[in-house]
């Protein structure tokens, strides 16, 4: 399908999550939450270790079946949709816990989800062309000839945003890409999210690195023990009663 | 009605032996985690030691049964564990497999040695069969004392895991040995312990079965294995489940031996009857979400670029025509059949190496293919032939993977064993024949020799270097990144918008294909084929040799086929014993090399790289690009100033 980028004026979200639900025995990881995500913009979704976070990335991608719920792209329901089907539709994401080809070189890690790309979409550019350009905007130049499985944590998860870059999605899930890279480095990230949602790509980002949520997000969710306790604005969330006491004692918000 | 309850009877006594080797199964597998492959082999072995002290050394009875019991077979569960497992935590399914498949392997070959097979031997029923009458039945002491020794160890077992404070610490060793080594356990001990009780349960199943039975080392190996798929039923962790699957797989067994009719195809069936509810259980087990990333055992070689293949291919079939001027005849068909398996273990790098699916039933699709090229090819052996064989091998293989292609590691390793097992004892018994031989004509190329010995040797080495050329071609190509990339993470590639499914079911396609080509080529070495040459334990021998070879380079195929073509060639010539080695070597060897995936192939090309180190050189493509500025190489610029103010 062809992708209409940049061009969407950013009144309808591209991605929503309607009233899910997930159970994991008996504990409930996420609760009865709603979100969406605008094109054009990065939207936050933070919370303490074990709010639901990634498990609701799970579900959006369809690697976690929900107990309840639904998720929509372009107001399309996807619920049903195996999760290569989901990203045809121009969803992709970075995983908390490392999930990059390590027999690969990073070269090839990015070569081969442009690959992939080519194969689904009527996208005519070369891939070697596509991962030329991920490579040059993520900046993994030096390392293009290195195996994965041999770096560091912080590079890997690069890697992971150059291989979904490289599939150019409408909506791009970060999971935690920033953990491991040190203040310089974060804000670079930054410069590129903020460049990424500029060409009208959407970006949800789950971050415990408040600094860069606060300076890059339109929009924040806040998720605690798999409820939604608030949602708004940068500052709005600052002064926000109910995410203070959530974060109470890591005192994390209250930079 | 008498025959009725005789069959009932014979299946309860037999359900009851499925089931302790089920228990020992179930015992290593939650204590250890380690799903033991060998544990039919164990029992045979046993059962062959029982014979021999009980028999042999003219032992008493009771003395020479407690003497296996208790002594030698946990002894031996002792040893396994220190010597071979112990190395094996948090290993890999894949190398799991290889050690146990390779004890198997060895068991058997040593049994093979120590108890020739030309040799008839019988183990009587303990009291001779003696036994008393229920109503008009004979029921015989060693019926009564088997379905005793299941409740028995059922009991004990129950007592053992949920009463005692070391049962309870074997089941807490699987979930965490460190912790439990923390918390003032001994793992070690433990561990021990488990793989001593194991082999102690699979010891008294193999004596108990051995004279319901006949004492055949095949036979016995590939009988226990039908209470894996009890084990299987009780999803490897539940006791009572697997006990009651073992019965009803055993009755049914038993029902279909004495009331389906006495010829044709359908003789065969309760043969297969385990194997086939092993399959089913399989296929409708509840599998977990796409798999996340696992690293590899070890990192693998660089793949072969086109030009070092095509020269290196190029100076083996030169040598292939020059040693095939010296070569006698019988070497000329071992050489051939060298090559021929060589394309076999080329099929298992595409799909093992590469793609990480583990195969147990290569030579079912190299029958196959002997079996398409035997009736298409005719006795002219004609082109259509080959190409039938590969369509035939590749579409059976579509129909495999299809309702496999969601089973993972040990999962999908039994599947295959299964349909393998299947393929054996009841498709190739019947289309080419136990005794009559099924005649395969060498292929006929049109202006090219490829009918003497000497010219097939040639083709043969000819068809293994264009295949060899063609896995490298599709491994470095687009594909190729596809599959590696299914294997190192499932899920990673779902959201990226692949259908794994789909690229698995293509890889294990091609991968039948090949091993179907190969055997087309097979039949034709020695001009005919029978069930025989593709036995079940056959197709283990193979992913062997490839894991000897080395599972992941044209290299290793290579050299694992010559290994099997050296023993070959040298066989004739050294003592009947040692010639009965080939199962124990192989066995021996791939626990020894088999542990590294890259095998000896790896090594080779692990020291070539020393010699001769790749170029780092860019991909042209990104020669041109200057990414300052941007996160990855802020990250690298700090790298290195670190590293500067290290100095």
């Amino acid at each position: 399908m062809p992708a209409t980028r940049g061009a969407s004026p950013a009144l309808d979200p591209v991605l929503e999550v309607a009233d899910l639900s997930v159970r994991f025995g008996g504990i409930n990881a996420v609760s009865d939450v709603s979100l969406s995500v605008m094109p054009g913009r990065v939207t936050g979704l933070i919370g303490p270790n074990g709010a639901g976070k990634t498990t609701t990335f799970n579900v959006i991608t369809g690697l976690q079946e929900p107990t309840h719920g639904s998720v929509f792209i372009d107001g399309k329901e996807i619920s049903t949709l195996p999760p290569y089907k989901r990203a045809r539709l121009g969803l992709a994401r970075t995983f908390q816990r490392l999930e990059v080809f390590g027999s690969l070189t990073v070269y090839e890690n990015v070569l081969a989800a442009a690959e992939f790309h080519k194969s689904w979409s009527s996208d005519p550019t070369p891939p070697v062309k596509v991962a030329a350009e991920v490579i040059d905007r993520v900046g993994l130049r030096r390392v293009a000839n290195a195996r994965v499985d041999a770096l560091p944590t912080g590079i890997s998860r690069l890697v992971e945003l150059g291989r979904a870059l490289a599939t150019r999605p409408r909506v791009l899930l970060l999971d935690e890409v920033g953990s491991g890279l040190n203040p310089d480095e974060t804000a670079a990230l930054g410069d590129l999210m903020l460049a990424l949602v500029s060409d009208g790509t959407a970006i949800l980002l789950v971050e415990h690195d408040v600094e860069l949520v606060m300076r890059v997000c339109a929009q924040i969710f806040v998720l605690d023990f798999g409820r939604l306790i608030a949602s708004g604005t940068p500052a709005e969330i600052q002064n926000d009663p109910g995410v203070q006491a959530a974060y109470l004692g890591s005192d994390e918000i209250a930079s | 009605m008498t025959a009725f309850e005789g069959f009932l009877i014979t299946g309860l006594v037999t359900g009851c032996i499925y089931a302790l080797i089920a228990m020992g199964l179930v015992v290593t597998y939650t204590t250890t985690g380690i799903f033991n492959f060998s544990h039919g082999a164990i029992a045979m072995f046993a059962a062959y030691m029982f014979w021999q002290l009980w028999q042999g050394w003219d032992l008493n009875v009771i003395l020479s049964f407690l003497l296996v019991l208790l002594v030698i077979a946990p002894l031996f569960g002792l040893l396994i564990e220190v010597l071979l497992m112990r190395p094996l935590r948090g290993a890999s399914v894949d190398l799991m497999l290889v050690i146990t498949l390779g004890l198997l392997l060895a068991l058997v070959g040593i049994a093979n040695s120590a108890w020739s097979p030309t040799v008839t031997r019988v183990l009587p029923q303990l009291y001779n069969g003696d036994g008393f009458r229920v109503g008009k039945v004979l029921v015989s002491w060693h019926e009564l004392i088997t379905v005793g020794a299941l409740v028995a160890v059922a009991i004990v077992l129950r007592m053992l895991f949920t009463r005692a404070r070391v049962g309870v610490a074997m089941r807490a060793v699987v979930d965490n040995p460190d912790l439990v080594a923390m918390a003032g356990g001994r793992p070690i001990r433990v561990q021990q312990l488990s793989w001593a009780l194991s082999c102690s349960l699979a010891a008294l199943g193999g004596m108990l079965l051995a004279p319901i039975q006949q004492l055949n080392i095949l036979n016995l190996t590939l009988l226990v294995v039908d209470g894996y798929a009890a084990a299987i039923i009780g999803r490897l962790r539940n006791l009572p489940v697997s006990v009651a699957g073992a019965i009803v797989i055993a009755v049914g067994q038993q029902m279909a031996q004495g009331y389906l009719p006495n010829s044709g195809f359908l003789t065969r069936v309760q043969n297969i009857i385990p194997m086939i509810v092993l399959f089913i259980v399989l296929i409708a087990l509840p599998q977990d979400r796409l798999k996340s990333a696992t690293f590899a055992d070890a990192v693998a070689p660089r793949v072969a670029s086109l030009r070092a293949s095509v020269s290196t291919g190029t100076v083996l079939v030169v040598a292939a025509l020059i040693t095939a001027g010296f070569l006698s005849g019988p070497n000329l068909k071992i050489g051939a059949n060298g090559f021929v398996t060589g394309i076999e273990l080329l099929s298992l790098v595409l799909l093992t190496g590469y793609g990480g699916m583990t195969s147990l039933c290569v030579l079912s699709f190299v029958g196959l293919g002997a079996f398409a090229m035997s009736h298409v090819g005719g006795s002219g052996g004609s082109l259509l032939g080959v190409l039938a064989a590969i369509g035939l091998a590749g579409g059976v293989g579509a129909l495999v993977a299809l309702p496999t292609l969601r089973l993972r590691g040990l999962y999908l390793a039994l599947a295959t064993f299964s349909f393998a097992t299947v393929m054996d004892l009841a498709v190739f018994t019947q289309i080419l024949g136990t005794g009559g031989n099924l005649a395969v004509a060498r292929v006929h190329i049109p202006g090219i020799p490829t009918q003497s010995d000497r010219a097939y040797f040639t083709v043969c080495a000819i068809a293994f270097v264009l295949v060899a050329i063609g896995v490298l071609a599709l491994r470095r190509g687009s594909f190729g990144r596809r599959l590696v990339a299914t294997n190192d993470s499932p899920a990673a590639c779902a959201t990226l918008g692949v259908n794994v499914n789909g690229t698995k079911l293509i890889t294990f396609t091609i991968a039948a294909g090949l091993a179907g080509f190969a055997g087309a080529l097979a039949g034709g070495v020695p001009g005919s084929v029978s069930a025989n040459d593709f036995a079940a334990l056959g197709s283990l021998v193979v992913l062997l040799l490839a894991r000897i070879g080395g599972i992941n380079t044209a290299t290793g195929a290579l050299l694992g086929a010559s290994t099997l073509t050296v023993f070959s060639v040298a066989q004739p010539h050294l003592p009947g014993w040692v010639g009965q080695l080939q199962y124990t070597l192989t066995g021996l060897a791939a626990i020894s090399v088999g542990r590294s995936p890259n095998g000896f192939g790896g090594r080779i090309a692990s020291l070539i790289e020393r010699v001769r180190p790749r170029s780092d050189e860019l991909p042209e493509e990104l020669t041109s690009v200057n990414d300052d500025g941007t996160v990855g190489s802020v990250f690298f610029a700090e790298e290195k100033e670190l590293a500067h103010a290290g100095h």
